[in-house]
């Protein structure tokens, strides 16, 4: 099943930012252009005690206020009115149209549907008391909540070239909450978290995986220990269910970081996906978007997710009507076929040197975490 | 950032009488590694868990020491001691000079709290701004008045909120700024950077 609403492209803020609604409308005319578009559910917004299930009253009145147009002096904060995150009228409003369609596939998860594609959401930046990174409402935590306080056990794989912070400290306490975050290392990096010594707490401890990977990371590295780890961790932990941030910021094309990964790669982690969820979540998933800032990058890598959610063959090129369409509007060119072309940037002179320390991290987390995963 | 800002208080102390074990006892329980002895208000020495485990221990050189049974025999006195108006850094020199893992700090010779070397690291991680999410920059400026000035205004031009900002000289005429800024586009702002001639050594160019 498939969630979607026009009113996710009511999230904007503004020309020029990145987190641009014309990702959403790119990628449903892909689909549509390519005849495999089928009608979604469009739920209603969350309400505000949804929203508060986890944040603070605080936050939720000063978003209210500032979509109102309201004169607030603290939002700044808040993680409000920043370069990042400005507020614009109706954000409020917007946010929790995000938020219901994440928090209506957990719903669904519980009526029994097995997989869920939300194609908006995955804000994982926002945090208890503060907007963050693009991020007002935390739909993924609202999401993960209602399902723990259903008595299931999630698992959420966060593959968002950032760390998955705003969900990993609100769930950072719960042992019924495994957050795993595979991320470009935060020692450069926004938001500056997710090393792998940061394990969880109380009852979260050894429950919080990260595994930081070094900048230029490509495909075949990244998926060797994204290989090792995810089931390991799944089969240790036995969830009920699996909760996917689906960034698509990791693409070598992302403009604001440094991850090189193809389309390939992307078209093998979401068939491992949806293997894992057999495997270890009895085929409950709920995957959501995310971070994807290349507009041609980020509206392939999501188009595969669609078409391999639904067991579609791969189409090998892109509707050319629709490509010049929106070759016109973007003034530049596209890449014409669904998969990245081969060598599509030149060698990375410092690969061995990355290959080896990104499984030398592996091997910290592993040896970190290990035992304590079990308990 | 002082000493005060940074220093624990109030101090768990013992008196010169007390017996090791009970001192090492005191330790274990407060999972602490110093403790300042002091008698009727006055600061007489600092005993630790090592001073303690080397007294005790049969693997001492000259045996365990028979007579020491009690922390006034096994303290070490004539403590260095801080102000709690010294600036971080300067009790952070002190330590590592005198290779000493804490400084009692006292006031008007009353004793008001204690720095460890874990709360250097503590004032460390607070003066790099990496407890706030944000981005990391790296800019070789010049050395010379007004870089520094040029580097921030670019931000504040930019509308970026600026979480620390270190810098540190680097060998022949330079200074390394560390700027931790509350943006994901850390790499649009290294290009701007560029683009104003800013040598920016993090983020890196992308060569495609
Ligand atoms: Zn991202």
């Amino acid at each position: 099943m498939v969630i979607y609403r026009e009113a996710y492209r009511l999230y904007d803020f503004g020309p020029g930012h990145p987190f641009s609604p014309v990702r959403l409308e790119m990628l449903t005319s892909l689909l549509q252009a390519l005849g495999v578009w089928r009608e979604p559910l469009s739920p209603p917004e969350a309400t505000r005690e949804e929203v508060l299930s986890v944040h603070s009253e605080r936050l939720v009145g000063r978003v209210e206020a500032a979509s109102r147009g309201e004169r607030v002096p603290d939002l700044e904060h808040y993680g409000l009115a920043t370069g990042d995150t400005p507020v614009f009228p109706g954000m409020d409003r917007a946010a929790r149209a995000l938020v219901g369609g994440t928090l209506e596939g957990a719903r669904r998860l519980l009526a029994g549907e097995k997989r869920v594609l939300q194609l908006g959401g995955g804000l994982h930046h926002a945090q208890y008391d503060r907007a963050s990174g693009f991020c007002v409402y935390n739909d993924l935590s609202v999401a993960i909540r209602h399902l723990t306080r259903a008595g299931l056990r999630v698992a959420y794989l966060d593959i968002d070239v950032h760390h998955g912070d705003g969900v990993q400290w609100i769930h950072y306490e719960e042992g019924g909450v495994l957050t795993l975050s595979l991320h470009e290392s935060g020692r450069y990096l926004f938001p500056g978290t997710g090393h792998v010594y940061e394990v969880g707490k109380g009852e979260g401890v050894g429950r919080k995986l990260n595994l930081p990977l070094e900048p230029f990371t490509e495909d075949e590295s990244y998926l060797e220990v994204f290989e090792a780890l995810v089931p390991w961790a799944l089969s240790a932990f036995r969830p009920d269910v699996l909760v996917v941030q689906a960034g698509a910021d990791a693409h070598y094309l992302d403009p604001l970081a440094d991850l090189l990964l193809t389309t390939r790669a992307y078209e093998r982690l979401f068939r491992l996906l949806l293997e894992y969820a057999e495997a270890f979540a009895g085929g409950r998933v709920l995957l959501t978007l995310g971070g994807g800032y290349s507009l041609d990058g980020a509206v392939r890598v999501w188009a595969l997710l669609y078409h391999l959610f639904h067991g579609l063959p791969l189409p090998e090129h892109l509707p050319e009507g629709w490509r010049l369409a929106w070759e016109a509007r973007l003034g530049r060119p596209l890449t014409p076929t669904l998969h990245d072309p081969e060598a599509p940037y030149p060698e990375v002179p410092r690969r061995p040197e990355i290959v080896k320390r990104n499984r030398l991290t592996l091997q910290r987390l592993t040896e970190l975490v290990g035992s304590r995963l079990l308990d | 950032m002082l000493v005060k800002d940074v220093m624990r208080a109030p101090v768990v102390t013992v008196g010169p009488d007390w017996t090791l074990e009970d001192a090492f006892r005191l330790l274990l329980e407060r999972g602490i590694r110093h403790l300042p002895v002091v008698a009727e208000g006055r600061l007489l020495g600092i005993i630790t868990d090592r001073d303690i485990r080397l007294a005790t221990s049969h693997l001492n050189p000259q045996g365990p020491c028979p007579g020491c049974a009690q922390v006034g025999e096994v303290m070490t006195e004539g403590v260095v001691t801080a102000h709690p108006l010294d600036p971080v850094e300067e009790a952070a020199r002190v330590m590592r000079e005198r290779k000493i893992g804490s400084l009692p700090v006292l006031e008007d010779g009353e004793l008001v709290g204690i720095v460890t070397g874990i709360d250097l690291l503590d004032a460390l991680l607070r003066l790099t701004g990496v407890t706030e999410p944000s981005g990391r920059l790296e800019v070789r400026l010049p050395d010379r008045p007004g870089e520094l000035a040029r580097l921030t205004g670019f931000l504040a031009g930019r509308g970026v909120n600026i979480h620390s900002l270190l810098s540190y000289p680097e060998d022949g005429d330079f200074v390394r700024a560390v700027v931790r800024v509350n943006t994901l586009e850390t790499h649009l702002l290294a290009e701007g950077l560029r683009q104003e001639g800013f040598a920016v050594l993090w983020p890196p160019q992308k060569p495609w």
